[in-house]
């Protein structure tokens, strides 16, 4: 009897020491930032793992740090979006994380929230060029005032127009629409021209899509979704005016017919391909999918750029792209440091137009630089007012294509019932802040 | 009344055979433990442990990135208000409703076509069967193609034949893209069940189907009395393979859908990957999980027995 015990006790205690080695530990250390010659004189290798949907930026970027630094070698990882969470939680609980993360902005606060990052705030306060940077990439790694992760490169989304086209229905090119009114006249106009032209393109059926050229519309009054500090945030849907106004304009466009067939199907794989060949007025998109789908010299004389117009007032972008940061765990700290800053001089951050994306610097944008790359030159002058929501929910409630916002947008413009889904989508965030926040 | 008269002494004299150590239920021998030791601790590694360090997250907040805290039964309690659970769970069984007996019925009539070696059957097992080898996400990612507006293969071919104007955005709305992934799931899938009807038909002995005919019972008499009584064992495993594999359907929904509009189209296996893997809710997921591995067991249970070989 007593043996039986004490075996069944061992089995259960094993079973219990088991789970918790499987279990591995959820939080790792923060690695020591303040030892002599952090940041500058690091040796050996640095693990960085970069997002494979935007690997194209850091590349370049991977290759000259290596060729000036002998003793300091990085090696770059790319890891699929969709699986870069999941992937860097495994390599936690292992305790075998990367020494540096380029990570999804929105996903920076998610990190951050869950103690996956490493405070750098007294690494980052000393920077010379720290009021140069992107204020809406450095809002969505600050926490409690503290910051965990720094702008790397924006991903910003801006309002495309056909100057040609502008002129054809009559409309000045050097007076793009400034709000979205504006917008809906100006699509009406270029629709009226026929011959398959539409006046507007967009993905309506990505939700990130939408999030991310729809939102900012929103935003531009101040007008934001959610309330209160990451973690503890409430929905601000139901009185929103900004947003049901911005439902109203993109269901008046569909229900007349001024976007493109495509607009309700489009997922994001042919995104801005229809407005490269010139038979669309407007879209809202970012440079990135311009210089993808084959962007030539000749029509880009032709695009005109602007900030997204506001759906009530001003104008907004969605501050997307990459932070860059030290996760807790990281063992060469020092070289992670190293190679950030590097990444963050204006010499790389000047690389960046090449594969698409913004710097994430406002001292980038020489006279030199205006005159070679004069699109991404309006995106970086519009960092300052860029945005986006510093949420953990971002991606439950707006990503999500059974998300809330989603929903709302689907049902309020394609299937015109624009009061129907505003109704709806109070209840739809505040479940979606709870599933995320609990 | 029998018997013997042994000697008394010959009992003294003879030794007793050598007792082999016999093994019972409760006292195994030693080499019997030995032998399935390897299938035991395979067992043990692989589905035991794994099942019980499920339960143990199931009973934790289990994050996916962060610190893990012991919750006891909250995740079970909160299915009761996950209301997308509910509605996933009520559309996974209406999917599997709608599938299981066109999957059936196409498998066994194409099985019919092809279990004599007539010319061309080894041609036609291989084309019905071939899209199962392919596989489903493959398939997924062809028909989201071929089902775009203005340029898939069957708006054109629609539009072809005057049905539509060819831009019809099947996956936008609930029924147009349930219905887009029945007919592809229908015929990826029925191509399984009529390889395992076949192969069950073929072992059904000639014998049989003679005495059916000095009998003289006609082809659906055979089909009817014969065939479909040999077969009850095989179509049990088809049907459960079929509704199992339409209960933990995901990829052709991620792919095609990815569970909208809205959670229209969300299956219980995709709402447990966005519980795990969006919402980073490990612990609640795997709950959902649990449940789901119970539910589908019960079916199968109850399939097996409505189903059971009467010997």
């Amino acid at each position: 009897m007593n043996a039986g015990l004490s075996r069944r006790a061992v089995l259960l205690g094993g079973a219990g020491l088991l789970l918790a080695a499987c279990g591995g530990a959820g939080v790792l250390d923060s690695p020591d930032l303040s030892a002599a010659g952090f940041g500058t004189k690091a040796t050996g290798t640095v693990q960085l793992w970069v997002r494979a949907a935007t690997q194209a930026l850091s590349a370049p970027i991977v290759t000259k740090f290596n060729n000036t630094h002998h003793d300091l070698n990085v090696v770059m990882t790319a890891i699929p979006d969709t699986q870069y969470v999941t992937k860097l939680a495994t390599a936690i609980r292992g305790r075998n994380v990367p020494d540096v993360v380029d990570v999804d902005d929105i996903n920076s606060t998610l990190l951050a929230y869950h103690d996956a990052l490493t405070d750098i705030t007294d690494l980052v306060k000393p920077l010379p060029y720290l009021d140069k940077l992107s204020p809406g990439h450095l809002n969505l790694a600050t926490l409690g005032g503290r910051i965990y992760a720094l702008p790397y490169a924006a991903d910003v989304s801006v309002l495309h127009f056909n100057k040609t086209l502008f002129t054809k229905a009559g409309l000045d090119p050097a007076k793009p629409p400034a709000s979205l009114a504006e917008v809906v006249a100006a699509a009406r106009a270029i629709t009226k021209l026929g011959d398959g032209i539409k006046g507007i393109s967009f993905g309506g059926n990505n939700p990130g899509i939408m999030g991310f050229i729809g939102l900012p519309s929103v935003w531009a009054s101040k007008d934001y979704l959610f309330r209160g500090e990451p973690g503890n945030q409430t929905a601000n849907v139901a009185d929103n005016r900004a947003l049901r106004t911005f439902l109203q304009a993109y269901q008046t466009m569909w229900a007349e017919g001024l976007a493109t067939t495509s607009s309700r199907t489009e997922s994001g794989a042919t995104w801005g391909k229809d407005f490269l060949t010139g038979k669309i007025g407007i879209w809202p998109g970012n440079e990135g999918a311009l210089v993808g789908g084959g962007l030539t010299k000749e029509f880009a004389t032709e695009v005109g750029v602007v900030p997204l117009p506001g759906a009530v007032s001003g104008t907004c972008v969605f501050d997307g792209g990459d932070n860059i940061a030290i996760p807790r765990g990281a063992r060469n700290a020092s070289g992670a440091w190293e190679y950030i800053q590097f990444a963050l001089q204006t010499e790389q951050q000047s690389l960046l137009p090449e594969a698409g994306y913004t710097p994430i610097r406002s001292d980038v944008a020489t006279a030199v630089f205006r005159a070679k790359y004069p699109r991404t030159a309006v995106a970086v002058d519009a960092l300052p007012t860029g945005y986006a929501e510093k949420t953990i929910a971002y991606n439950t409630a707006v990503n999500q294509t059974s998300g809330p916002f989603f929903t709302m947008w689907t049902r309020a413009v394609f299937d015109g019932d624009v009061d129907g889904a505003f109704a709806a989508a109070q209840t739809g965030f505040t479940r979606a802040l709870g599933q995320a926040q609990t | 009344m029998i018997h013997t008269d042994l000697p008394p002494v010959q009992a003294a004299v003879t030794p007793p055979p050598a007792k082999r150590r016999r093994g019972t239920l409760t006292h195994p021998s030693r080499t019997g433990m030995l032998l399935v030791a390897p299938a035991f601790l395979f067992t043990l590694a692989l589905v035991v442990f794994p099942l019980g360090f499920a339960v143990y997250i199931s009973l934790t907040n289990w994050p996916l990135i962060g610190r893990v805290k012991f919750i006891g039964f909250d995740n079970y309690r909160a299915i009761g208000q996950d209301t997308t659970f509910w509605h996933a769970t009520l559309y996974t069984l209406i999917y599997t409703a709608i599938v299981t007996v066109p999957i059936f019925l196409l498998g066994y009539g194409m099985a019919v076509l092809v279990r004599s070696n007539r010319r061309g059957s080894v041609f036609f097992r291989t084309a019905v069967f071939l899209p199962y080898v392919i596989g489903l996400s493959t398939l997924s990612f062809i028909t989201l193609l071929e089902v775009q507006p203005g340029t898939g293969a069957v708006n054109t071919v629609l539009k072809f034949l005057g049905l539509t104007d060819g831009q019809t955005a099947w996956l936008v709305d609930t029924i147009p893209a349930t219905a887009v992934i029945c007919v592809l799931v229908i015929w990826a899938a029925s191509g399984l069940t009529m390889m395992l009807l076949m192969a069950g038909m073929q072992a059904i002995p000639q014998e049989v189907y003679e005495s059916a005919d000095l009998d003289g019972a006609g082809w659906w008499a055979k089909e009817l009395r014969v065939t479909l009584p040999l077969l009850r064992r095989t179509i049990a495993l088809t049907l459960i393979l079929s509704v199992i594999g339409s209960f933990l359907a995901f990829n052709q929904f991620y792919i095609l859908t990815q569970g909208g509009p809205g959670t229209s189209t969300t299956t219980v296996v995709m709402w447990i990957y966005e519980r795990a893997f969006v919402e980073l809710h490990l612990g609640a997921a795997t709950t959902l999980s649990i449940i789901l591995v119970v539910v589908v067991g019960i079916i199968s249970a109850i399939q097996f027995f409505a189903l059971r070989q009467e010997d």
